[in-house]
């Protein structure tokens, strides 16, 4: 009977990427309540010195499909890789990261292998052989618990930010290599290279203070207010990703997942109601104040401070309030 | 080449939204619906690889009689026809059904590429599009913000997290996820939103597709909303409420308090 719980770990620049660790945190969690074991797949070529820190975390064994047609991330390769571990594994939980590699790779395996997916979770229990999830819907405003049953086994993508990542400890987990065969003329997706951002703009991650502008702005020719602040306060203006689609302001202004994470001293959230997107990049801040006419906007489970009004009325008052 | 961009009608997510008496969705009686943020620029991408390499974009979704309002918005907005698939549940959580049934419509018609948001502004599954691309038996990509075809061969920028982009190619057909960004959306022209007031939308039910029910594309494993509630609040943010001026002096004693002000 399929029992604990399989992590496909990812990597990326020689580096194990931190959701995986937050993944390690979730799935002890779930095999110590609910048995079975814990493992990790790891998929990559020349990736040994990775499986021993793995192998460094409370896991149960580190199982290593090790070839060249896996140096990077593709969903025909990976998927055929994993049909070899989940083989052996028997797990009844395939946990990912929530990230832009697990929703290329979860759903397609799902599709493919005819498995329940629960994406983006927040939380995650196994009742007898099924499981029940809990998600975030509707701009954070609302909670949906679902239940998953009937099934082998069960893929679940969990959110990025959501656990705290494991530490390193524990017994030293077994690094195991897998033999895994892929075909690579089944591997239609080639992987040319990576492009990092430019930076010819200020570094947002460097400022001691953001003052960060979403679409309650309304138009671009309104961001003047938001920069006099910034500049006032000796800060930066950064963006939600609505702003940069929209070309009111570059991209290297973006805070969230896609864009850069911040520790600022002091943040300002400014029209932005708070998409798990932006406040992964921000929620680390020291003191966070948001403004926001939605009394009900996510921004404000994380804020210390929260202003409920129109920031077209409450910035201009503000930057008087300061002077005098 | 032959287009198919999938479009979703979510509710507005700035609305403040209450349970319904079931626990098992929201009060949809009084919300408002709009296209999803994704679809359009996905809808935006299909209509601009259609005016450079000619052929037709259907635009499709699966809901109930409702989104046929947006249907006709991609119409004005460039889509040659218009497709809904009549599902009619109007929550339509079970993510792994909805893929399905939409694949199975698709494969009605004849298509290249097929185009989907990378997510859904209500639920943010990230799963219909690579869902449905297993679903169809062809190649996908996810988190799209560069598309160029070449041939049989796409050339694609794939978006990383903290703002790498992948380069990636695949061979058509295929399915793209398309992010925000990629492009700037159109306006419609007002003779195009007349002309699409009026024109045709065909509707696919189970039959359409040799089945007797939509219920039959369930995956064959249970799945159950268990139920639907407002999240435990954090609350911890010090809320200031009232008159602009009062809120706005409120945050500047604060600031100067916290030493984030030093005059000027």
């Amino acid at each position: 009977m399929p029992q604990g719980v399989l992590i496909v770990a990812e990597h990326r620049d020689g580096k194990i990427q931190g959701p995986t660790l937050e993944m390690v945190a979730k799935g002890r969690d779930l095999v110590s309540k609910h048995g079975g074991k814990l493992s990790v797949a790891l998929f990559g070529h020349g990736v040994d010195a990775l499986a021993e820190e793995l192998a460094q975390y409370p896991v149960d064994q580190v199982l290593v499909g090790e070839n060249e047609t896996l140096k990077s991330y593709t969903p025909e390769g990976y998927s055929q890789a994993l049909k070899a571990v989940v083989d052996q594994a028997d797990p009844l939980v395939i946990l990912m990261a929530h990230t832009t590699q697990g929703y290329d790779f979860a759903p397609r395996l799902a599709a493919d292998w005819n498995l329940p997916l629960a994406s983006g979770c927040v939380d995650v229990a196994v009742e007898g052989q099924g499981i029940v999830v809990t998600r975030r819907v509707l701009n954070e405003k609302i909670a949906v618990d679902l239940e998953f049953g009937g099934a082998p086994r069960y893929v679940v993508t969990i959110r990025a930010a959501t656990f705290k990542p494991a530490e390193k400890g524990g017994a030293g987990a077994q690094v195991q290599k897998v033999a895994v065969q892929v075909d690579a003329a089944k591997i239609i997706r080639k992987v040319l290279g990576v492009e990092k951002p430019q930076v010819a703009d200020v570094d947002i991650t460097a400022a001691d203070v953001v003052v960060a502008v979403g679409r309650g702005i309304g138009k671009k020719e309104n961001l003047v207010l938001v920069q006099d602040l910034a500049k006032m306060l000796g800060g930066v203006v950064g963006a939600s990703r609505p702003i940069t689609d929209a070309e009111w302001l570059p991209k290297s202004r973006q805070v969230g997942q896609s864009g850069k994470t911040i520790k600022a001293k002091l943040y300002i959230g400014c029209g932005i109601s708070g998409a798990m997107q932006h406040v992964a990049g921000m929620k680390d801040s020291g003191l966070i104040i948001a403004i926001n006419t939605d009394p009900s906007a996510p921004i404000f489970e994380y804020a210390h401070y929260g202003v409920v009004g129109n920031i077209l009325e409450v910035l201009p008052s503000l930057m008087k309030s300061l002077k005098s | 080449m032959n287009i198919i961009v999938c479009l979703k009608q979510v509710p507005n997510p700035d609305l403040q939204f209450q349970i319904a008496p079931s626990g098992t969705d929201i009060k949809r009686d009084t919300l408002n619906y709009k296209v999803n943020g994704c679809d359009e620029y996905a809808l935006e991408e299909a209509v601009r690889l259609k005016e450079k390499l000619k052929g037709k974009v259907t635009a499709i979704t699966v809901g109930p009689k409702r989104t046929e309002q947006m249907l006709r918005e991609a119409m004005a907005k460039g889509a040659d026809e218009a497709v809904r698939v009549s599902y009619e549940d109007p929550a339509a959580l079970n993510s792994y059904q909805v893929s399905k049934i939409l694949a199975e419509a698709i494969k009605k018609i004849p298509h290249d590429l097929v185009l989907t948001g990378v997510q859904s502004d209500d639920y943010i599954y990230s799963q219909t599009g690579a869902m449905m691309a297993g679903f169809l038996s062809c190649p996908h990509v996810s988190v799209v913000t560069k598309v160029t075809v070449e041939g049989q061969n796409l050339k694609i920028n794939r978006e990383l997290e903290g703002g790498d982009q992948e380069i990636v190619s695949t061979k058509l057909p295929a399915l793209l996820t398309i992010q925000s960004g990629i492009n700037q959306p159109r306006y419609a022209p007002l003779p195009a939103v007349m002309k699409a007031a009026r024109a045709p939308i065909r509707e696919i039910k189970p039959q359409d597709v040799g089945a007797q029910s939509w219920d039959q594309f369930a995956g064959g494993f249970q799945f159950k909303v268990r139920k639907v509630y407002l999240p435990p609040s954090r609350g911890k943010a010090e809320m200031f409420t009232g008159k602009a001026s009062d809120t706005a002096a409120k945050v500047a004693q604060l600031l100067k308090d916290k030493g984030f002000w030093r005059g000027g």
